[in-house]
């Protein structure tokens, strides 16, 4: 058996080094952007411990409120008959100013909780004035000064010790932390030990009615476990896209073991005569495959921890801008990781070339022998395959209609691979169908080579439809998902347009994230309402809070600019205990008007859902006076300032920023504002361009590999050519006719299938997924971009092999026969 | 006197095999005028393809020179070289070497759309019914006979009205009668359409048709 495989398999792929390198690197490609994707997600979103939860320790509960928990609720718990260890914490972000980084900022009870690895400047009494502790990893000394931003304000804190802490982080003492949190005795958290062999669950209930009422007791790391599974939809629907190249790659890894099997149609066939049996040729072709898989897998696995670093930039960016606040943590390749990145591999190529592989085995010795390339051609069905291909294209119509399953769009992804199946099984049909209605036309426009190779093509039915099954599901992957962003992009601007309509915003300054909401200075809005120029100012507040396990924003606005509703309006809001909701709220929780939404702070009837497209966390919206009433802290996180007619932008923002002198504000001309939203909104999918860019490299470089085969399977007939009066160009131009074509028929079948993914990905996966409702849009002219760029990449696949083409020896491959 | 179509004047060739050179040819001097059907003949490896080959311009001799129509191929290039097998060579094979995915019409007419000719449908249709293989156009090479399959072949040499036609065992792959059939047809094109054909086989039932008989025997002209 090894020796079958070794002279049957391994032998002619050295033979052929350059197109058995391109198949084992779209496998490691694909492997690649697997592993690089689930790396780089769980970098990015398991960094919640590693930042805000630092020094949290192993509580067993916590006790939070929408707001921040009353100091008195402390005192309540400690006064309780139970051995309870009780910890406070104030949980914020701060901005180090000289290099506008943000770190998590973390106030303590120091003198209960000394820093057990601190080198304080006392003995665990900690220095009077205005100081903090920093990790070692900030690399400051005890001593120094350091200026920290904290909400609007800026001050300079020493530095009273550092402790042994990978995290960037600051911690302060509860008292200073209070003061310069603006918390007013509010603690965001109160971490509870129980004593040792209890249930949590039980000290859960026990301990709920002496928090207080709008106060939550849940098992410590919640909110950790809560961030986990808002970021799961993301996470999942990026590892799918993650998926597309392998998807790509198995087309090739198919195309290669069918190659393979035509070729040696003849050897099998004397193989069979001398005693190999089935089993045998069966387990050769699929060693061959699993060759591929090993050492892509291999090679991948090295390539996508290198990937990883790359693209957890890029994820840790999109969930600190839409989710929540997140510094990625360190790449961690673990075994399992790593092990299942690498039986991926190996499982694609040994399921794609399961059936080329079993053809191989059926072949029967006599008919191997007498038989060949015209009975290999004859088995393209193209008419059963047409006929299967509509039945899969139903029944990915019917998929796309289910309901999401736990909360996953199955029945989106069902339908997104079944599309594409239809989509491949239909390409032989399509290549016919250009071949009867083009080929004379070909001919007159790019001369006897395009004309022999469209016959080349279409003589090679079943070869030229995988490949072009590849190539067109790699642009289909570009023309929905470049669809899909171009139809969110300019539904956010004319959202953008409807919802913006204030002069100018203010928020404190330093780097935004989707669940801080930094507070500006609560006199602010009076002095700016005062100025001659400024019509009026809405003030805007919010908190983040959790509704049934997720995240979530309560937020508390006045109401003076528009909103479009999907459901309901907001008329009646200021005068009741009701909320407006974002669509991806509603979505996500399946609320509707009418509903009366569970709140910590209060029950509030949904009268409205609006669109909303800033954050996929959802907002629950009420009017400020109604905040106030639960939540009286009168500091606005954002302010939205209407100036009267007439009134200078330019010159109302230098007022604006005059009046709020003294304070770290961030003043945004409505355009800026505009600007920046687009800007955070680019910088969330530049992660879906980069994994379109490997599918299509995965796909090119199969088709290069592909054309080079045809070149070598072919070389007697490009010899005769010679004979027959061809130059060596127009051997070179048949090759990148060939190419050409090949670009052709994939960008036209590419583009069909795209149109119809992103249909599924807008109407199906993302409003499942995400709840947002995408208005579709063809965004023209970056798709034609776009499969120009793929076209001239396919074209110059083709210059290898061509060169290949031309220095064939005439003479000697037309005489070897 | 007039130009020979081919003239080979002390022409050696030499290649290497496995790294060992190996000479081909020996100082052969050869000519054929026109409307000449010469037949070269000897055991395998005598060298009898090398000569067609230099004959046909897709190689360089090692040293003498090969003039076609008076033109020596030494001193061209390789698109020049492409050029004059476009307008005076044509190639007849063993085994036929016609394209599996092209029509018996459009193998035919493939060496006068490659050289950009005019009427290259009409003329093909021409040769195929000077083979008397009317209404066979859009027959694929496979759903033709061996005999069908040569007639083809010959026509697709023809279809540019070469000079020179080079015809490399035409007969290896037939039967006896069919075999017959294209000699006849070969000198047909000696006779009706003025070729000059230098042919190679082994076989001397072939000679038959021939006007001279020239044989190879390591490379050399026996005399």
């Amino acid at each position: 058996m090894t020796a079958l495989f070794l002279r049957l398999i391994v032998r002619p792929l050295l033979r052929e080094p350059l197109r058995t390198a391109l198949t084992a690197l779209s496998v490691a490609l694909g492997v690649a952007v697997v592993l690089a994707i689930d790396l780089a997600g769980e970098a990015a979103a398991g960094s919640f411990r590693s930042s805000i939860e630092t020094l949290a320790g192993d509580a067993d509960l916590e006790v939070t409120a929408p707001g921040g928990v009353k100091a008195d609720a402390l005192g309540r718990l400690a006064a309780l008959p139970h051995p309870l260890r009780l910890r406070a914490r104030m949980e914020d972000y701060a901005t180090v100013t000289a290099t506008g980084e943000v770190i998590p900022l973390i106030g303590l009870d120091l003198i209960a909780d000394a820093l057990e690895s601190a080198e304080t400047a006392g003995n665990g009494k900690p220095p009077e004035g205005d100081v903090v502790w920093l990790s070692s990893s900030m690399g400051r000394k005890t001593g120094e000064k350091i200026d920290l931003q904290i909400h609007d304000r800026t001050a300079a804190y020493t530095v009273a010790g550092v402790f042994e802490q990978k995290s960037r982080i600051a911690v302060m003492d509860l008292a200073l932390a209070d003061r310069a949190l603006r918390r007013d005795g509010k603690l965001d958290r109160i971490l509870v030990w129980i004593p040792k062999g209890e249930s949590v669950d039980a000290w859960a209930e026990r301990l709920t009615p002496v928090a207080g009422t709008s106060a939550t007791v849940a098992p410590q790391g919640a909110r950790t476990r809560e961030n986990r599974r808002m970021l799961e939809a993301f996470r999942w629907n990026l590892r799918v896209l993650s998926y597309i190249a392998l998807v790509v790659g198995a087309f090739l890894i198919y195309n290669t073991i069918s190659v393979s099997v035509v070729r040696r149609r003849a050897e099998i066939g004397v193989l069979r005569a001398l005693g190999a049996s089935r089993a045998m040729v069966l387990g050769a072709f699929l060693a061959e495959a699993a060759l591929f898989g090993i050492v892509g897998g291999l090679a991948g696995l090295l390539l996508g921890r290198v990937m990883a670093e790359g693209a957890v930039g890029l994820l840790g960016a999109t969930v600190e801008s839409l989710y929540v606040s997140s510094k990625p943590a360190s790449i961690a390749l673990t075994p399992l990781s790593a092990m299942v990145a690498f039986a991926i591999g190996i499982g694609v190529a040994v399921a794609s070339a399961l059936s080329p592989a079993l053809e191989a085995s059926r072949v029967a010795p006599t008919e191997a022998m007498a038989r060949g390339r015209i009975d290999y051609l004859s088995r393209v069905r193209t008419a059963r395959d047409l006929l299967l291909a509509c039945a899969l294209a139903l029944a990915a119509a019917l998929a796309a209609q289910a309901p999401p399953l736990s909360g996953k769009p199955v029945g989106g992804y069902a339908a997104a691979l079944l599309a594409i199946a239809a989509g491949a099984l239909a390409v032989p049909a399509l290549v016919r169908m250009v071949d009867r209605l083009a080929s004379a036309a070909l001919g007159r426009l790019g001369g006897v080579e395009a004309m022999l190779a469209m016959r080349s093509l279409t003589a090679s039915l079943r070869r030229t439809s995988v490949l072009v099954g590849a190539l067109a599901t790699a642009i289909a992957m570009t023309v929905s998902v470049g669809i899909m962003v171009g139809s969110f992009r300019s539904t956010v601007l004319v959202w953008m347009d409807n919802q913006l309509e204030a002069d100018l915003y203010l928020r404190p300054a330093g780097a935004a994230s989707a669940d801080r909401f930094p507070t500006l200075d609560p006199t602010l809005p009076d002095r700016l309402a005062a100025l001659p120029m400024v019509e009026t100012v809405d003030r805007f507040r919010a908190y983040p809070i959790s509704y049934r396990g997720l995240p979530a924003t309560l937020a508390g606005a006045e109401m003076k600019g528009r909103a479009r509703f999907v459901a309901g309006t907001a008329q009646g809001i200021e005068s009741c205990d009701c909320a407006m909701v974002s669509e991806p709220f509603a979505n996500k929780h399946g609320v509707r008007v009418g509903d009366t939404l569970k709140l910590e702070i209060a029950p509030l009837r949904v009268i409205g859902i609006y669109f909303d497209y800033a954050s996929e966390r959802g907002y629950v919206i009420v009017h400020r006076n109604t905040l106030l009433k639960y939540l009286p802290d009168p500091a606005p996180s954002n302010l939205a300032v209407y100036l009267k007619p007439g009134a200078d932008i330019e010159e109302s923002k230098r007022a604006v920023e005059s009046a709020a002198r003294g304070l770290n504000v961030a003043v945004f001309s409505n355009r800026a504002l505009r600007e920046e939203a687009i800007a955070i909104f680019d910088r969330t999918f530049a992660i879906t361009y980069a994994l379109e860019a490997v599918a299509i490299v995965v796909a090119v470089m199969g088709v290069a590999g592909a054309l080079l085969a045809l070149v070598i399977d072919r070389r007697r007939e490009l010899g005769l050519l010679r004979f027959l009066g061809a130059a060596r160009g127009q051997v070179r131009k048949l090759i990148l006719c060939e190419a050409g074509l090949l670009g052709l028929l994939a960008n036209f079948a590419g583009t069909l299938l795209g149109v119809a993914l992103s249909l599924i990905l807008v109407f199906v996966i993302n409003k499942q997924s995400f709840g947002w409702t995408i208005q579709f849009h063809r965004p023209v002219g970056v798709l034609l971009g776009a499969l120009s760029l793929v076209y001239v990449a396919t074209l110059l696949a083709g210059l290898y092999p061509a060169r290949v083409a031309t220095s064939i020896d005439p003479i000697r491959v037309v005489h070897e026969e | 006197m007039d130009t020979p179509v081919v003239a080979f004047e002390r022409v050696s060739k030499e290649y290497l095999s496995d790294g060992a050179p190996v000479t081909a040819l020996r100082e052969v001097t050869l000519s054929a005028g026109a409307r000449r059907f010469v037949a070269l003949m000897g055991k395998s490896g005598c060298g009898k393809s090398t000569l067609l080959n230099l004959a046909g311009a897709m190689d360089f001799p090692t040293s003498g020179d090969v003039k076609l129509g008076g033109e020596s191929t030494r001193s061209l290039d390789d698109l020049a070289l492409t050029r004059l097998r476009r307008e005076k060579v044509g190639f007849v094979f063993q085994s036929f070497q016609l394209l599996a995915n092209l029509t018996a019409v459009e193998n035919i007419e493939l060496p006068l759309l490659l050289a950009r000719s005019e009427r290259a449908r009409e003329r093909a249709k021409e040769a195929l019914h000077w083979v008397e293989l009317e209404g066979h156009e859009s027959r694929l090479p496979h759903q033709l006979s061996g005999g069908q399959m040569q007639r083809v072949a010959i026509a697709r040499a023809l279809v540019h009205s070469p000079k020179l036609l080079l015809a490399d065992e035409p007969t290896g792959n037939l039967d006896t009668a069919t075999g017959e059939m294209v000699l006849k047809l070969l000198r047909r094109a000696v006779d009706e359409r003025g070729a000059t054909i230098l042919m190679a086989t082994h076989s001397l039932e072939s000679t038959g048709v021939c006007d001279e008989i020239v044989r190879l025997r390591d490379g050399r002209i026996e005399a």
